[in-house]
């Protein structure tokens, strides 16, 4: 047979891709909630990328133009020039031999002083008793004499005779004859050797002492380096004075001013000027933000009036850290300024001998910085030992562990990295749930599959088509979240910062890394997740297709249930039916929970430490005193009731990640705030080490208990201390170690009964504030939750309406897929006389099931990973608080999801109710 | 080979299951089809037919023996082969039409066209199959037997060498079946397309110019129809 009049034609473009636009045109709304989702959290990802980076690179910036410290120590004293000298050479003083050749010296006059005080007693003793000897004979000579001739001489006579020519001889011979002795003596050689042995004594006893000690601090600080070598800085001086701050509407908390700064750690003015005459300050932007103080407004710093003229932000000074043990900063209550020099001269108070330092070989790295600070701290302590001056080390700390330098940076930096995080785990659902919907459509269209692939559409044919709505979703996606992220979300996440940060005045760079994370992640995340899903369905001959026969492994009979009563058994069906899609959920759920565990959890530990932190004071009012005695050396005492005696002092305790500062309390034997056991110190004779309380949150931050062992280190100095854990003091406000004053006392060589305040549950009023070092209130414990509380307390509201959407998006587009599936199943029983109620009883019972026991897991799960999360967050800090999550906090967390879900099943009833009859009794298409 | 020689099959076996669940569906079948040819595989259910047309279609492999198409062995082909000797060669037409729901008339069409390097022009096609003012409409705004036209267009359109038709009329009822067999007459008889038809249909044996009767996977009776209807003559 002949083909006839065959007349060509054109072949059209693949009718598949025009297929896609209507698939996404069909299922407009599912594709629209995946990209309104995608769209949010891109965008707001993408604004955190840009801010974030726009921010670092603006603080990196200024390191350089505002010669930001390299870090900064402070002095007991002023320095003088030779000892700035020597520490600015950066190099290491011999300290062995400097302290060996003083004390060798000192030695030296001293030995010989005592060797000649010696010889010259011995000298004059001799001297005197010659002289003694000579002047009896002599009258006894002239005594006998006259005897001879008869003359009565009584001994009375002889005695008194002798006494005279002894004195007489001794006024005209004793003087010169000692000199003449002492003389000789002194150029003998038994002089001579007796001042070197004793000299090669007294330099035995010195090289033992000083290479004891020097040992010590050598282990400690590695001082034996033959590696060393010298890292030169320039020193500036950086003195400021801590004062109260006053405004007209009362106290605004404390102030730190410093004197004006030409060289180093200078300030980028956010608006005004700096001061000019010395009744004006510039003050740190944030703080003024929260204080509500504005250019113009009076400011009192102590007595002291100053105008504001400037609102600035300083390089030292990004996050308001008053001191930088403190487990958080504070804007609200501790504010930086800065007045003229002569402005600092009207100030009270003694001055903080603060030293800022920059390396003149800048470090490339933070490696080379912590080698570079290392280096430097062992000039710094060996050059401060052995200057001439008295002069302590009060604080040395690096920028590079600066929480007021760092503490910005690092949390932007952790929240750029969850901002990733949570983008790639929700797009990671998203693409599962696109996968999970695909699966269901590759189902749905097994046989229109089966017969193009019998036609000769090839398997990456198909897959192209297949992929091509995801892709196209999560491409337009990425670029409108982009643009956003540009645009409106970079300027929320800013004001975010500013909330919380003083920050200098930035510059958007456009960057990216934020295009690659938020882009092309996402869209390979999409593309692998749909690409290994849809393959492995592909890869079944076009015949299974055909046979609507996709089920990798074939059941061979349905399961057998129970003799339930149908629609149990119906709904055990449904759910056996849709397990893929119900795991999802139960990512999905477990996901938003984790959102939720942050959203709910992180205002609930705050206000559960704001509302027990009373309890958790062991006495409402704590008064250190500047010293225990008065002007007229009067112990300085209290009538306030119930008041005891209190020392504090303060030590390290070394964990992998910092040190961290522990307080150390001594306190009254029987005492009514911190009780202890009563024979807590005749434990100690039992044991080498010191049995002490160590309070709750220090255990349980470093997992300590009864019968550990802790070391504990002066900071600067080469003491160390090992204490037995004797029990742990359920006070949770602080990294802290109890133990009675007695014992305290005897630790730290102070005087027997020395101490360092008073503790009182009633305000202590009666003592001179002049004599106040500084008093603790349950405000300075507070700080902590008011900063976090005030930095991203009201986004958490926000966060967890987030949460809901989320959580209902993820339920509507998995229920849908559920419902889809089974229209036609829906259908039949329709048609067989079943109400719309009792269907929908069959399918949203199931899921409503898989929602509520989903929920309690996923609490569960949110709650532990959160947990865990917030545990990394305080190891990185000072002090300890625990993630707290009330039995309130769960039911919200359960609502919350609940809620989101009977909004989905309201909208799944109306669908299920809109399945039309007739389709069951259509073709399968 | 001749044109006598278009389709060879020899020996062709396949059963399905192990042990005692096997089940020898093809027991060794041997026949040939010449190019052009309009041939009937006839048979009740269970005969081996549609599992012969699947094999013929490259979408299933027989245990045993030789089928060679225009002088091409089957079995020398990879799944990549396969693919592309179906896209080239075959067109498929089915019981259930497989329309994609969301594409209209000519776009369904299209699908089968975008396959072909030189297809027919759609358009001229669709007016042959009755359907050029139904061309944008989508497959459930049409009846079974339009449909079914829309199914032929699309495995005719890319002009194949053959044309495999799996019980094309099961679905419809008496007219439309005629029509539709009508129809694949037609396109066998314009285009020159080789079709092999499954049906369990006796009577639709009159239409057709070669009958390959089967029963328990073995050919009963394999002839040539010299008395040949067409399909407006039929009846049962």
């Amino acid at each position: 047979m002949v083909k006839q009049q065959i007349s060509p034609g054109k072949r059209p473009k693949n009718p598949l891709a025009k297929r896609v636009w209507k698939d996404i045109v069909r299922d407009r709304k599912r594709y629209f909630m995946i990209f309104a989702m995608l769209v949010v959290t891109i965008g707001f990802v993408s604004g955190m990328y840009v801010a974030n980076n726009s921010m670092m690179t603006t603080l990196d910036e200024k390191v350089e133009t505002l010669h930001r410290e390299d870090g900064h120590f402070e002095l007991s004293a002023t320095a003088d020039q030779p000892l700035i000298e020597a520490i600015e050479s950066g190099d290491m003083a011999d300290m062995v031999t400097i302290f060996r050749e003083r004390a060798y010296a000192e030695a030296e006059d001293e030995v010989e002083k005592a060797v000649r005080e010696a010889t010259e007693k011995e000298v004059e003793n001799q001297v005197e008793s010659a002289i003694r000897t000579q002047t009896e004979s002599a009258v006894d000579s002239r005594l006998n004499a006259l005897k001879a001739s008869g003359a009565p001489i009584s001994e009375k006579d002889r005695q008194s005779a002798i006494d005279e020519a002894f004195k007489k001889a001794m006024d005209e011979n004793y003087d010169s004859a000692v000199n003449e002795a002492k003389k000789k003596a002194f150029s003998s050689d038994e002089y001579s050797s007796a001042v070197s042995e004793a000299m090669d004594e007294a330099k035995k006893e010195i090289d033992k002492t000083i290479s004891e000690e020097y040992e010590e601090l050598a282990d400690r600080y590695e001082l034996d380096d033959d590696s060393f070598k010298p890292v030169p800085v320039s020193v500036y001086e950086l003195f400021c004075k801590d004062n109260d701050e006053t405004i007209s509407t009362g106290s605004s908390g404390r102030i730190r001013v410093y004197n004006e700064r030409t060289d180093v750690d200078l300030y980028d003015i956010l608006s005004g000027r700096a001061p000019e005459s010395e009744n004006e300050i510039i003050i740190d932007r944030m703080h003024a933000d929260n204080a509500d103080i504005s250019i113009g407004d009076n400011l009192k710093v102590g007595s002291v009036s100053y105008k504001v003229v400037g609102l600035c932000a300083f390089a030292d000074y990004s996050t308001l850290y008053e001191n930088n043990n403190d487990t958080m900063f504070d804007a609200l209550t501790f504010d930086v300024g800065m007045v003229t020099n002569k402005g600092f001269e009207r100030l009270k108070g003694i001055p903080h001998y603060f030293y800022a330092f920059l390396y003149e070989d800048r470090p490339s790295d933070i490696y080379e910085e912590k080698e570079h600070s290392d280096r430097f701290m062992k000039a710094l302590i060996t050059q401060t030992a052995v200057s001439e001056s008295e002069i302590e080390i009060k604080d040395f700390v690096p920028a590079y562990a600066n929480h007021a330098i760092q503490f910005a940076p690092d949390d932007m930096g952790s929240d750029k990295a969850m901002g990733g995080v949570l983008l790639y785990i929700l797009t990671a659902v998203l693409a599962f749930i696109f996968a999970v919907t695909i699966g269901t459509t590759l189902d749905k269209e097994s046989t229109v599959i089966g017969t193009l692939r019998a036609s000769g559409y090839t398997k990456g044919e198909m897959l192209r088509y297949y992929m091509s709505a995801p892709l196209i979703i999560v491409i337009a996606a990425a670029i409108v979240g982009n643009i956003l992220g540009y645009t409106v979300m970079k300027k929320v996440v800013v004001a975010m910062y500013y909330n919380s940060y003083s920050l200098p005045t930035y510059k958007t760079i456009w960057t990216p890394d934020a295009f690659v994370r938020t882009t092309i992640i996402p869209i390979l995340l999409m593309l692998v997740i749909n690409f290994v899903v849809i393959v492995k369905t592909l890869r079944l001959s076009p015949l299974r297709f055909l046979r609507h026969d996709l089920k990798r492994t074939r059941r061979a009979k349905a399961i057998k249930l129970p003799r339930w009563k149908f629609f149990r058994r119906f709904r055990v069906r449904v759910f056996l039916q849709n397990i893929p899609n119900y795991i999802m959920l139960f990512i999905g759920i477990t996901f938003v929970m984790l959102l939720l565990s942050m959203a709910v959890g992180m205002p609930e530990t705050l206000d559960y430490y704001k509302d027990s932190v009373n309890d958790m004071m062991f006495a409402q009012d704590q008064v250190m005193l500047t010293s225990t005695e008065d002007d007229d050396g009067n112990t300085i005492t209290t009538k306030t009731e119930g008041a005891e005696r209190f020392s504090l002092t303060a030590l390290e305790y070394r964990s992998e990640d910092l040190s961290e500062e522990v307080t150390v309390y001594g306190v009254s034997d029987n005492s009514k705030y911190i009780k202890l056991d009563s024979d807590l110190d005749d434990n100690a004779e039992s044991g080498s080490e010191i049995p002490v309380y160590i309070s709750k949150s220090f255990s349980e931050k470093y997992k300590l208990a009864a019968g550990d062992t802790i070391t504990l280190s002066e900071k600067y100095e080469h003491k160390e201390y090992k204490w037995r854990v004797y029990a742990v003091h359920d006070y949770s406000a602080g990294i802290a170690v109890f133990m009675t004053n007695a014992r305290f006392n005897t630790v730290f060589d102070r005087e027997e009964g020395s101490f360092s305040g008073y503790m009182s549950d009633e305000m202590i009023t009666d003592i001179d504030e002049d004599y106040i070092a500084k008093e603790i209130t349950s405000e300075d414990l507070t700080k902590l939750s008011q900063q976090l509380d005030h930095s991203m307390g009201s986004y958490m509201v926000y966060f967890q309406y987030v949460c809901v959407i989320v959580a209902a998006i993820i339920i509507y587009l998995l229920t849908k897929i559920i419902i889809e599936k089974n229209e036609r199943a829906i259908s039949m029983v329709k048609i067989l006389g079943y109400t719309d109620s009792e269907i929908a009883s069959l399918y949203l019972i199931t899921t409503g099931l898989v929602v509520f026991l989903s929920e309690f897991l996923a609490m569960y799960l949110g709650y532990e990973i959160m947990s865990i999360f917030w545990r990394t967050i305080m190891m990185s800090l000072g002090g300890w608080y625990d993630f707290v999550m009330t039995t309130s906090g769960f039911v919200k967390e359960f609502l919350l999801v609940f809620i989101a879900y009977i909004i989905i099943a309201v909208i799944d009833f109306v669908r299920i109710k809109n399945v039309p009859k007739i389709l069951a009794l259509k073709n399968v298409e | 080979m001749s044109d006598k020689d278009f389709l060879k099959v020899k020996e062709l076996k396949r059963s399905f299951g192990t042990g005692d669940t096997r089940q020898d569906v093809l027991k060794g079948l041997d026949f040939t089809v010449a190019k052009g040819e309009f041939c009937v595989l006839l048979g009740p259910s269970g005969s081996g037919k549609s599992t012969l047309l699947n094999i013929l279609g490259g979408i299933d492999s027989a245990d045993s023996g030789e089928i060679y198409i225009n002088g091409d062995r089957l079995a020398d082909m990879n799944e990549k082969s396969l693919t592309q000797y179906r896209r080239k060669h075959l067109g498929y037409v089915f019981q259930m039409y497989n329309l994609i729901p969301n594409l209209n008339v000519k776009e369904n069409i299209e699908t089968g066209a975008y396959l072909s390097d030189n297809p027919l022009d759609i358009d001229e096609l669709l007016k042959i199959l009755g359907l050029y003012d139904h061309r944008h409409k989508l497959p459930n705004q049409l009846s079974g037997g339009q449909q079914q036209r829309v199914s032929i267009g699309r495995a005719i359109v890319k002009n194949p060498d053959i044309l495999l038709c799996d019980e094309p009329t099961g679905a419809l009822d008496y007219t439309t079946s005629k029509e539709i067999l009508h129809l694949i007459e037609e396109v066998n008889k314009k285009y020159g397309n080789t079709v092999i038809m499954v049906t369990h249909n006796e009577a639709i044996r009159q239409m057709a110019d070669h009958v390959i009767k089967l029963r328990d996977g073995v050919i009963r009776h394999d002839t040539l129809n010299k008395k040949k209807i067409t399909a407006a003559e039929l009846e049962w």
